[in-house]
């Protein structure tokens, strides 16, 4: 048995043939639309080639599909969010709405922040939340969360570790 | 040396992160300063580490604060719904759910259903006590049951409860403003600007105001809470019950009242011009295509709509 890192070109080439009708379809009975379903089987694939697989796969279209599984949820929650971003910019008085662009640009921080902040447990997440957007000093933290300044030193820089991780790592 | 592509080692970037902490969030002195400076020059690596780091810091503080506050915390609130749900799978049964989020292309809410509405949609519930529950658009709420009592929290928007009489455990339901208690009743809130609005159809309901002594609210009566605690009745331009009918039932309503009712079931912008704000609108409006509800205006009143985008729509005058 050969020990790779990732799975070779040739490898993935031949589950592509072999499985990739069978995702198409399966994802098609999940999202009800054959065009998004092409869309989200061919980025099964590419995150296939990147993944860090070190034997040949044992339950080759239970990995796919819970691969696929794993990018129409990320699709939920980038959706879930500019859902709730077009609501709140909505809420805005005219003249605070920023430029096309840089709503663009804010909404691409916002998912990266918004992912961030579901891999952080509650109370890293509220020091995170009280830093980052409600300007509060780590001491007011640590008086609001009832814990010592140490904790909250440690939580915000956990919480940066998965944002930096989000963007340069995962980009 | 590194290349400027290469990345920074796991170590340099977890030291730049602890320096981005000490000096972002808390106010250092010049001594950590000095220290930081020592550490940029320290190691090859280190100036790249703190270069991403800082442009990551700074990516964040640029943030609106305001308008991210809001969009995270309504996102955030969709997912933790979402798990909640899940445990109350179990004991809701989810009826049919109306508008247009049924046309979501993804099929995902139903992978994924929760106890909250997008903007445009309404959803019936019904609870495992066999409590009536309507959802109206942009909404969400916790349920909850035990032995001893049911109770539902108003996380945002508004609902209509139309309790089980049979089921004689009391019903406590949790709100911004204070608390209510019921035995039995068909009653309705509604989160606004300036607190809440309770109107009673059915039974006895306490209120029990955050900061003002408790109040029996009889059936036909609405009353506005204030977000002090403190109450009125009031007598409104519209039917608040007209939407769990999927209308809108106005009378003689000021035009900038009526979009900003509209507005609550669109997603983007929707905006009256003040010189047409104080024109008067009577009549029932379907919910199911606000769209139509627009252009029905500029039959009856002197008003043009003006789609800048889809998502993006003024009323003025004609």
């Amino acid at each position: 048995m050969q020990i790779n890192d990732t799975l070779k070109p040739t490898e993935v080439a031949l589950l592509y043939q072999a499985h990739h009708s069978w995702l198409s379809g399966w994802l098609r009975s999940r999202v009800g639309c054959s065009e998004h379903a092409a869309d989200l089987a061919q980025d099964t694939f590419v995150r296939l080639l990147r993944a860090r697989q070190l034997s040949p796969l044992k339950e080759p279209r239970a990995y796919l599909s819970s691969i696929a599984r794993g990018l129409m949820i990320d699709q939920f929650r980038r959706r879930a969010l500019e859902r709730a971003y077009q609501e709140s910019l909505a809420h805005l008085p005219e003249a605070e709405v920023p430029s096309e662009e840089d709503r663009l640009v804010i909404l691409d921080t916002l998912a990266r922040l918004d992912r961030a902040l579901h891999q952080l447990k509650p109370r890293a997440r509220q020091a995170f939340l009280l830093a980052q957007l409600d300007g509060l000093s780590i001491v007011q933290i640590a008086l609001r969360l009832g814990v010592s300044r140490a904790t909250v030193e440690r939580d915000l820089a956990k919480a940066l570790g998965v944002c930096y991780r989000l963007r340069y790592a995962d980009a | 040396m590194p290349t400027p592509d290469s990345a920074p080692a796991q170590a340099q970037v977890d030291q730049a992160i602890d320096w981005l902490v000490k000096l972002r969030f808390d106010s250092p002195c010049p001594r950590t300063e000095q220290q930081f400076q020592h550490w940029l020059a320290s190691h090859p690596h280190n100036p790249l580490a703190w270069q991403r780091v800082s442009h990551l810091g700074d990516e964040l503080a640029g943030l609106p604060k305001g308008l991210s506050r809001r969009t995270l915390d309504a996102s955030q609130r969709q997912h933790i719904n979402r798990r909640d749900h899940l445990k109350l799978l179990a004991v809701l049964a989810v009826g049919g759910s109306l508008g247009w989020a049924a046309r979501e292309p993804l099929g995902i809410p139903q992978l994924l259903a929760d106890s909250s509405t997008a903007t445009g949609e309404r959803r019936r519930l019904q609870g495992s006590d066999g409590s009536r529950i309507q959802l109206n658009t942009a909404s969400a709420i916790d349920l909850s049951y035990s032995a001893e009592q049911r109770r539902l929290q108003l996380v945002r928007g508004e609902v209509s409860l139309d309790s089980n009489p049979n089921d004689n455990r009391p019903f406590r339901i949790d709100t911004r403003v204070g608390q209510l208690a019921t035995l039995d009743s068909h009653l309705l809130l509604r989160e606004n600007d300036l607190g809440l609005l309770l109107a009673v159809r059915r039974g006895d309901v306490t209120l029990f105001p955050s900061s003002a002594s408790p109040r029996r609210v009889l059936p036909g009566e609405t009353l506005q809470v204030w977000a002090n605690g403190s109450f009125q009745a009031v007598t409104l331009h519209s039917d608040p019950w007209g939407w769990t009918d999927g209308v809108l039932s106005v009378q003689q309503m000021p035009l900038g009242e009526f979009i900003a009712e509209v507005a609550r079931y669109r997603p983007g912008l929707l905006r009256c011009a003040p010189e047409v704000a104080e024109l008067k609108v009577s009549g029932t409006y379907q919910l199911a295509d606000t769209g139509q509800i627009l252009q029905l205006l500029t039959r009856s009143l002197p008003v043009r709509v003006d789609y800048r985008t889809r998502y993006w729509v003024s009323i003025g005058a004609a």
